[in-house]
């Protein structure tokens, strides 16, 4: 991982001097990592303990804080652009935890098209972006939010609903009809499919919840109350027992073959956990480089890599969050071992190179782009794989 | 559990270099680290890609048994894989599984993937996995506290501990507890440390006549 000097490009501050202490943000923030200091009278970020997840930018009332990614200025000029790229006037705001694949989100909403707008948390949209959004033509909004319990960031989930509900009040009084925006949750949990179950325990042992049990051999049960979703079991199941809501292993597996066609040599993919790494909405795509998003680090499946190296992929480079950042209790840090493992054994057939590790937070926005840069140089010097 | 470790993917590569249409079977019983579906999956898309930079193309089918050393089950599983024509089987099961499979096909090549080591138990918060049983015919773990000698002493010996044993640690390396210091301390708790003043005589090794075998 590279240092990170006091130069370093961040992804969230503060401009403390306009600031009006209003401690909102720090109320909010589920880190700990903004705190009036009554010493010096100000608001303080620590943006070792921030993990950009945006709920200060959107309450902030002085409009003084500055965050990086699906600030109002960028999600403007992405709704812009997608309005006419998507030729509709629903707009579905979802939040990367809950969202199912688009065909979930029909039977979810009962849209068929719409404009599709994913973001860590929607507990980041402020107010300006569902009142620009109408501005702009937009008819129908719909947001879905994670259920409140497994919320990655603690209060996203409720504060947007919060905050849609005062909308809706403000709306339905200029006569925008009573629920202008529509809210929804959702969360995506484990399926288990215990004909397939050899009762090996992996997935007792790994759960940071203990959600799945097995009281006779064979017969797994995940008590989906508990379940998270991080998707660690199903990495861990040597018998493919185990599912995840949108992150299935054959809708991964799919998505793998599709994108080794569409890209160049030296074709690279991350599998990111979407929690370390945020796109930016603006960015251009590189026709080396394609992203699978994963729930967490710890759906990050040694199969899809293996299966990602004969589909022609050159190299796999494994985007983690650092053990204290990993919003799933650790659950991205325990692939490590396995992924190191097939490392080895990669190594032996001369592909060992070809994977790579690291961890990383949205807090840096410089950091994924070095990581890319230089696994991206190592891939191309070792050459196409065969 | 029995515990095994794989072959290199090398050796591996040349067990099946002379054929093409290879089978891959895992097992869904005791091995240990599991060999099921994932493992036989994951092993034929490894010897894929190290069969491409081989220049040698292979057909893998991917298979996983309940367990391969019950012959009737991996029999039935089998049969209509085999029948439609496989040149070679690889095994993930420990040393019974291509024994089995051997057996029930004798003209068809089998080889194994991995190497048998021994039955063990695994703590998994330790993440380790240690041999706890020798499988020697006539268990004295009710004598011993519930802890194998046999298996765990580096001597195997009945009336332990030896002049190696030091501050609970075996003298062939500090990293191994001295199975007979467990033995006191567990025989200490249960208030039956006048287990160790009866001397044991010479452990009868021919309890069980090797190779063994069993019949109703």
């Amino acid at each position: 991982m590279s240092e990170h000097t006091t130069e370093a490009k961040v992804a969230v501050k503060i401009e403390e001097d306009s600031c009006s202490r209003c401690t909102i943000c720090a109320s909010l923030c589920p880190f700990d990592a903004l705190r009036k200091d009554a010493e010096k009278d100000k608001t303080i970020l620590d943006i070792e303990k921030c993990q950009v997840c945006g709920l200060c930018y959107a309450a902030c009332p002085s409009h003084i804080i500055d965050i990086l990614y699906y600030d109002v200025d960028s999600l403007t000029r992405y709704l812009k652009r997608a309005k006419k790229q998507y030729a509709s006037d629903t707009l579905v705001i979802m939040c990367k935890g809950s969202a199912p694949d688009l065909a979930g989100i029909e039977k979810l909403f009962g849209v068929a098209k719409f404009i599709p707008l994913t973001v860590p948390c929607v507990g980041r949209i402020p107010e300006d972006v569902f009142l620009k959004a109408i501005i702009m033509g937009i008819k129908r909004i719909y947001v879905l939010a994670c259920d409140e319990d497994y919320c990655r960031y603690d209060h996203g989930s409720p504060v947007e609903g919060r905050r849609i509900m005062a909308l809706n009040l403000m709306l339905s009084q200029l006569g925008y009809g009573k629920e202008a925006i529509v809210l929804k949750r959702n969360s995506l949990k484990v399926k288990a499919n215990s004909d397939l179950c050899i009762g090996c325990g992996n997935c007792v042992f790994y759960c940071p919840w203990s959600a799945p049990t097995l009281a006779s051999p064979g017969l797994v049960k995940v008590d989906l109350g508990k379940c998270h979703g991080c998707g660690l079991c199903v990495s861990m199941c040597p018998a493919f027992a185990l599912d995840l809501d949108n992150w299935e292993k054959d809708r991964i597996s799919m998505l793998i073959s599709q994108l080794a066609t569409e890209m160049a040599s030296p074709k690279i993919l991350a599998l990111c956990c979407q929690w370390a790494m945020f796109p930016d909405l603006d960015e251009k795509s590189n026709s080396h480089t394609r992203y699978i998003f994963l729930p967490c680090a710890g759906r990050a499946d040694t199969a899809h890599i293996v299966e990602a190296f004969v589909k022609g992929i050159d190299g796999v480079l494994i985007v983690a969050c650092a053990e204290d950042d990993c919003k799933l209790e650790g659950a991205g840090g325990k692939v490590q071992q396995p992924i190191s493992t097939l490392k080895g054994r990669l190594g032996q057939i001369g592909y060992g190179e070809r994977i790579g590790f690291c961890t990383i937070s949205p807090r840096y926005p410089e950091a994924f782009a070095n990581e890319l840069s230089q696994f991206s140089e190592k891939i191309a010097n070792i050459g196409k794989g065969k | 559990m029995i515990v095994t470790i794989q072959k290199p993917l090398g050796e591996i590569l040349d067990f099946i270099a002379p054929y093409k249409s290879v089978m891959v079977v895992g097992c869904d019983g005791c091995t240990q680290p599991p060999r099921g579906i994932r493992e036989a999956k994951t092993l034929a898309q490894l010897l894929e890609l190290g069969g491409r930079l081989r220049d040698k193309e292979f057909e893998f089918r991917v298979n996983t048994l309940v367990k391969q050393c019950d012959s009737h089950l991996t029999a039935t599983a089998l049969k209509e894989t085999m029948d439609s024509g496989v040149e070679a089987v690889l095994s993930l099961a420990c040393g019974l599984g291509p024994q089995t499979i051997v057996r029930l096909y004798p003209e068809v090549p089998v080889f194994p993937v991995q190497n048998t080591v021994f039955l063990g138990a695994e703590e998994r918060e330790a993440g380790i996995t240690e041999e706890r049983c020798a499988a020697c015919g006539d268990c004295i773990l009710g004598l011993t506290g519930g802890i194998c000698p046999i298996a765990r002493c580096a001597k195997s010996l009945l009336n332990g501990p030896c002049g190696g044993s030091q501050n609970g640690k075996c003298e062939i390396g500090q990293d191994r507890d001295c199975a007979w210091a467990l033995i006191i301390e567990r025989l200490e708790k249960l208030g039956k440390l006048q287990n160790l003043e009866v001397i044991q005589p010479p452990k009868n090794y021919g309890v069980v006549k090797r190779p063994a075998k069993i019949s109703p």
